[in-house]
């Protein structure tokens, strides 16, 4: 950052910033494996190049990449640090900080063929390299992620020390460059879309849970059913089913001498919800109820299935 | 009351003769509280011949189906499916088949498969080369046979064959088991139970929703003319969910009787059909259909093996891509205290092409 030219002074910025950048990378994509490891229970739930290894090796492998993430992180950050605490201070481990770099580069390099090879062979899966937010299938972008992290890792090689950049117009440009590889990285990345969308996060009317009896409740709290309960017959609705945002909810009722039924629609909300009403004659021949009950049948074919391998394909 | 008992809420052929006349009503019941017509009427299967062979010929065979004795016409060639594709002389009298007639010619068949079956769901128990998988908690646990030459063809796909992981397997129906043949998917590296969450739903949910639609056996007569959906409103405690996974992916909330366009993205054909009951299955798996293309993941319909045929579906190939629609939303949100009587029901489908139908 010392350098006089504007370009030189962007170059040096652009190597001073790939350690820590990739570093956390490596350990934010290990700690939301780990994350989708520890909701769904199991190492096998995973996603990503794993899955195109023979089933034995998969979870190994998983746990080795996971493992190789943040060793590989946490030494790109611990390689960075100077020896002094001046600028331009030497690294306190050159040969270890330029062997860890290389390595990096190695395994992004890796990671460009893997996700090559997984979008030929596989194009249905994500390719897993943050988790749960990796689910997308895997694209270019995933691809030209990777290979843009391998560059990155490249020209951070010959990188100096990590130190704070000073206080003047050089920390503006250093940000800037900072929220530049940022933001190509964002746009590089499919799981950004799957955070944002996890933020503030409530589900929409048509996948909300709202037991019937809130609906029912609601029903009788309104002017609809107020102007309709005289002619209500029964206590309980002879029929209710739910469609999108809205539950229908069917009485049979009295309607100048003749038989009737009313059908509310409550509105799915859980204040204030709104509802409409109509009156239908009721066919006569109509089943005020459904009758019949489902028939459990659980235990059968046990002992077919059992027999079946002897009977009909009989053991060498 | 119906809801609580979980009956017609849930499953028609769970509910007895009468389930259809309150189903129907319902339609008219939901036009008349939000105005409009009670939508498109359900379509049917037609192109699609379903029975058993009573005689044969190189040429000609004869079909007892719902409908009485049918003389079909066979063209040359490999038209046949019977555990892998045949001649026409492969079909045997007794075989229980599934045609598709060729569009334009009502006598000619276009493709013909004999015995196929079907079992999709959780391995409950393994022998060596059996198991008994659960399908769904009114439908029978279903035996499942792997003969020696298609053990490795299906561990290719389905490497964990143990209880608790999932299956799905194509086949020859044979009496009181299916000869697993084909492998309808892959399978999820994951146990049944440790089913990844589904992925969040920003805004409302779509009307249409694209993923993969799938087939299934009839269970009875009721099950034979609608699609299964795998999101039925959750307070009527559907009885046919083998598992209380969270589901892939997140589908908004249907009833038995609501209408559903089902459409096949790879050949266009199209249908409104009336859910029947609950996909028992299908959120369980998170798969992808590349039939045509790749879909987006998830199951979002269950077909009768008829229906699934008359809309261009292989059934040997197990999946199509599909879109389903759900119905317009504009009454969902209205401004508080407003009613909009003529403003289209909910349910009722958004407005687009006819249904056109292969046959």
């Amino acid at each position: 950052m010392t350098s006089p030219g504007l370009p030189a002074t962007l170059w040096a910025d652009l190597q001073d910033i790939q350690p820590p950048l990739i570093a956390g990378i490596l350990i934010g994509g290990c700690l939301a494996k780990l994350g989708r490891v520890l909701r769904s229970g199991s190492v096998d739930a995973g996603l990503g190049p794993t899955q195109l290894f023979p089933l034995r090796l998969r979870r190994p492998l998983a746990m080795l990449m996971c493992a190789f993430e943040m060793s590989l992180g946490l030494a790109l950050l611990v390689t960075v640090f100077p020896v002094g605490t001046r600028s331009g201070a030497a690294l306190f481990a050159p040969r270890a900080a330029t062997g860890t770099r290389v390595a990096a580069a190695a395994f992004f390099l890796v990671c460009v063929a893997a996700l090559a090879e997984l979008r030929g062979r596989r194009p249905d899966l994500g390719c897993g390299c943050f988790g749960d937010f990796s689910t997308q299938p895997t694209g270019w972008r995933s691809i030209a992620r990777a290979a843009l992290l391998t560059g990155a890792a490249l020209i951070s090689i010959e990188s100096p020390a990590l130190f704070l950049p000073p206080r003047n117009h050089g920390a503006l440009l250093f940000l800037g460059v900072v929220c530049a590889e940022l933001g190509l990285i964002a746009a590089l990345s499919p799981e950004v879309s799957e955070a944002l969308l996890r933020l503030g996060y409530t589900d929409p009317c048509e996948l909300r849970q709202l037991p019937a009896g809130r609906t029912l409740a609601a029903l009788r709290r309104s002017r609809q059913w107020r102007k309709h309960a005289q002619a209500i017959t029964t206590e309980l609705p002879i029929d209710m089913w739910r469609e999108l945002c809205w539950r229908y909810v069917v009485y049979p009722c009295r309607l100048d001498g003749k038989n009737a039924e009313v059908v509310f629609a409550v509105q799915l909300k859980r204040r204030r919800p709104m509802v409409q009403t109509a009156v239908l004659p009721l066919v006569p021949d109509s089943p005020a109820a459904a009758p019949g009950h489902p028939v459990p049948a659980q235990g059968w074919g046990h002992q077919e299935a059992m027999q079946l391998s002897t009977g009909v394909y009989p053991r060498p | 009351m119906v809801v609580q008992r979980g009956d017609l809420a849930c499953c028609v052929r769970c509910a007895g003769p009468g389930s259809a006349e309150r189903l129907a009503r319902r339609q008219l019941l939901k036009a008349a509280v939000h105005g409009g017509g009670p939508g498109r009427s359900p379509a049917g299967f037609p192109g699609v011949l379903t029975g058993t062979v009573v005689d044969t010929s190189p040429q000609v065979i004869t079909i007892y189906g719902p409908d009485g004795e049918r003389r079909i016409a066979l063209p040359p060639g490999p038209v046949v499916w019977k555990g892998r594709a045949a001649d026409p002389t492969a079909l045997e009298s007794g075989d229980s088949v599934v045609v598709r007639m060729h569009p334009g010619q009502r006598s000619v068949a276009d493709r013909i498969w004999a015995n196929v079956g079907r079992v999709t769901g959780l391995i409950v128990e393994r022998d060596r080369e059996s198991m008994l998988v659960d399908v769904g908690r009114t439908i029978r646990c279903q035996a499942v046979l792997i003969p020696p030459h298609a053990m490795g063809r299906l561990q290719v796909r389905f490497p964990r064959l143990e209880p608790g992981y999932l299956v799905d397997f194509i086949g020859l129906r044979g009496r009181g088991f299916l000869e697993a043949l084909v492998p309808a998917t892959s399978q999820p590296a994951y146990r049944a139970s440790e089913a990844p969450a589904p992925a969040a739903v920003r805004g409302h949910a779509a009307v249409r929703i694209a993923g993969s639609a799938v087939w299934h056996e009839a269970a009875g007569p009721a099950d034979t003319d609608g699609v299964r959906y795998p999101a039925l409103d959750p307070e009527t405690a559907c009885p046919e969910q083998p598992l209380a996974a969270a589901g892939c992916p997140r589908l908004p909330y249907l009833s038995v009787g609501s209408l559903l366009e089902v459409r096949n993205e790879c050949t266009g054909s199209a249908r409104v059909l009336p859910v029947s009951g609950c996909a028992a299955t299908a959120q369980i798996f998170c798969d992808r259909c590349v039939t045509c293309g790749t879909s987006p993941r998830g199951r979002v319909a269950d077909l009768p093996m008829a229906g699934f045929v008359a809309m261009g579906g292989d059934l040997e190939r197990g999946c199509f891509n599909a879109t389903v629609s759900l119905g317009s939303r504009s009454p969902a949100s209205p401004p508080p205290g407003s009613i909009s009587p003529g403003s289209p029901s909910p349910g009722s489908l958004s407005p687009g092409p006819a249904p056109t139908g292969r046959a």
